[in-house]
């Protein structure tokens, strides 16, 4: 555990037991700066467990966690995000009947103090809301558009664009191009390119194998709760990542078929 | 709009723009077609109704409703719904005139009836909020036990409170050419417009009843904010409680029977959303306004006054069924 290293995120021996299942199983996981590690398995194989740990909303039963060489320890997601590590939910976290602006500012929205009551700052919020799609490239009309009458890719935009916005050391995402439209992808992955760009170590958790080839720096397998592989994105190619998820060797049909999508092999 | 000239920015998103403004508004511009629609009837049916002291005494005997309705207005947005009001109401009518028969000065029963009704509030909201009971059991058992409460303190009768006493100013007197209970109506739907639409707690409130967890994630007490909404609930319960017991010069632990299915409609005629995230005080004030004019019109136009649940049932349902056909508002299934 040398703080000699220039890690952003160091988590070694994590453990995690639920009843008779070993969810977590002596797991360790390293980001540096600016990097974005593509975290991927089958359904089960302690991925989300494992970034919930980081994010404080698992307490794991052994195991250590250093940040910026710093050991810490996370009881809570308020801990983890007071040591600016920043979680994009599955289900987005979004108020549907909320605008914009006010879904980006939920819970820190500006304001302003008239005779001693806090009034939200409207103006002020739609135009920082404004700034900051602008500096993320997220393409949406109108700030004071309600959350629901987005398209998936714009919601996730705006779900993503709130966790960067916090200004966070590590952004961990769960499967955020899932059931997206093609065009949507794009963008998604053009958003965490831009958020990384500018120095966010991003952990990536996805199902779409062809995402990691566009943005990740570097692999990490994990299979029935241990880490089994890691591959330099440079190093690998689907089919090899499709058989390290799968646990054994076999010709995945759907790996050869998106081969053309995937890194020189 | 936005004038906010984006190169990005493609004509399908402008539409999804002016639909939006649509949906956020269409159910008060549904609701504010029908008031208009029912003022303009009786104004032509009826020689006395667009008189000023007709209109002032509509403002005075709705003011009970419209103050409740506001505060019901938070509830419902977050999802929940109070049913205990009525109850509030004749509790805090009976027991401010046994308060002033005791002798209490008449400041101090205003405030321990208002305390009462945040009591009340809190209890229910502490149920609802922190152990997760569905607000329809908890404030229907509130109804019940509450009003049991102002029946067993009376036995029934109603109390009289002495015409002398200054407490009657609340609900009598006449302030600026104003009913009383009017003004202090006016300053409540104020409060609750800015608390609802100009603070970080209404737009809690409506994220509560959008997405509460969403709420929670960002760092928000949404257990204390649904606690809160109760207390706002049952204490406007206890404002209207003290108006009516004012007005009527008693107080009666049969007041208020019906009262709370009376301030649902008037919100949810004023276009709210019963699934909550969907709120609008304007809307509820028309709302409430409409089934208060409905109730007097009727009368004026000599026509039986059981009439006016059976014009105002009907026209809530015309006017959700219009909002959901037309704007596809307030209603639409989430």
């Amino acid at each position: 555990m040398s703080s000699g290293e220039t890690y952003r995120v160091r988590m070694s021996g994590i453990s995690k037991r639920y009843n008779a299942i070993q969810t977590l199983d002596d797991v360790s996981l390293t980001l540096k700066p600016g990097e974005v590690l593509g975290l991927v398995g089958d359904n089960g194989a302690g991925k989300s467990t494992l970034s919930k740990v980081l994010s404080g909303a698992v307490i794991p039963d052994a195991g250590t966690i250093e940040i910026d060489g710093m050991p810490v320890t996370f009881s809570s997601p308020a801990d983890s995000r007071a040591a600016r590590v920043e979680m994009v939910y599955q289900d987005l976290s979004l108020c549907d009947t909320v605008d914009v602006a006010g879904n980006l500012f939920l819970g820190r929205e500006p304001r302003r103090r008239i005779a001693g009551i806090s009034f939200l700052d409207k103006k002020r919020m739609h135009e920082q809301t404004r700034q900051m799609l602008d500096r993320l490239g997220i393409v949406i009309a109108d700030t004071r558009l309600k959350v629901e009458n987005l398209s998936g890719g714009q919601r996730q935009s705006i779900a993503i664009g709130r966790a960067a916005s916090f200004e966070p050391s590590v952004l961990i995402m769960d499967e955020p191009t899932a059931a997206l439209a093609v065009a949507e992808v794009e963008a998604v992955l053009d958003l965490i390119r831009t958020v990384s760009a500018r120095g966010v170590s991003v952990i990536l958790i996805t199902h779409r194998l062809q995402d990691l080839f566009l943005v990740c720096d570097r692999i990490q397998v994990m299979y029935e709760g241990r880490n089994v592989a890691e591959r330099l994105i440079g190093e690998t190619n689907i089919e090899d990542v499709v058989n390290l998820i799968v646990g054994r060797k076999f010709n995945a049909r759907s790996a050869t078929n998106r081969h053309r999508d995937g890194a020189p092999a | 709009m936005s004038e906010a000239t984006h190169s990005a920015q493609s004509r399908k998103m402008r539409e999804g723009t002016w639909r939006d403004m649509m949906l956020a508004n269409g159910s008060v511009v549904s609701i504010a077609l029908f008031f208009l629609v029912v003022c303009i009837i009786f104004s032509v049916a009826t020689n006395a109704f667009l008189t000023s002291p007709n209109l002032l005494n509509i403002l005075r005997q709705s003011s009970p409703l419209l103050i409740v309705a506001a505060a019901m207005t938070f509830v419902i947005t977050t999802g929940g719904i109070d049913l205990s009001v009525g109850s509030v109401l004749a509790l805090v009518a009976t027991l401010s005139a046994t308060l002033l028969q005791l002798g209490l000065p008449w400041p101090a029963v205003i405030l321990a009836m208002l305390a009462l009704g945040a009591l009340l509030g809190a209890v229910q909201g502490y149920f609802v909020a922190y152990e997760g009971i569905p607000a329809f059991i908890v404030t229907l058992a509130g109804l019940s036990v509450i009003r049991g409460v102002a029946l067993l303190i009376t036995g029934g009768y109603s109390i009289p409170v002495e015409p002398g006493s200054p407490f009657t100013v609340i609900g009598r007197a006449w302030f600026l050419g104003v009913p009383v209970p009017a003004l202090i109506a006016l300053v409540i739907l104020a409060i609750a417009y800015l608390a609802f639409n100009e603070t970080p707690f209404g737009r809690y409130v409506t994220g509560i009843g959008a997405n509460a967890e969403a709420v929670r994630r960002a760092g928000v007490n949404t257990r204390l904010m649904t606690l809160f909404v109760y207390v706002i609930s049952a204490a406007a319960a206890a404002l209207a409680g003290i108006i009516i017991a004012a007005r009527l010069g008693s107080g009666s632990s049969n007041a208020g029977q019906g009262f709370e299915l009376e301030v649902i409609a008037a919100v949810v005629l004023g276009g709210t959303s019963l699934f909550g995230g969907r709120g609008t005080i304007v809307g509820t004030v028309l709302g409430a306004l409409t089934v208060a004019i409905i109730g007097n019109g009727l009368i004026l136009a000599h026509l039986s006054p059981f009439l006016t649940p059976i014009v105002t049932g009907t026209i809530i349902l015309i006017a959700i069924w219009l909002n959901f056909r037309l704007f596809r508002g307030a209603v639409r299934s989430r």
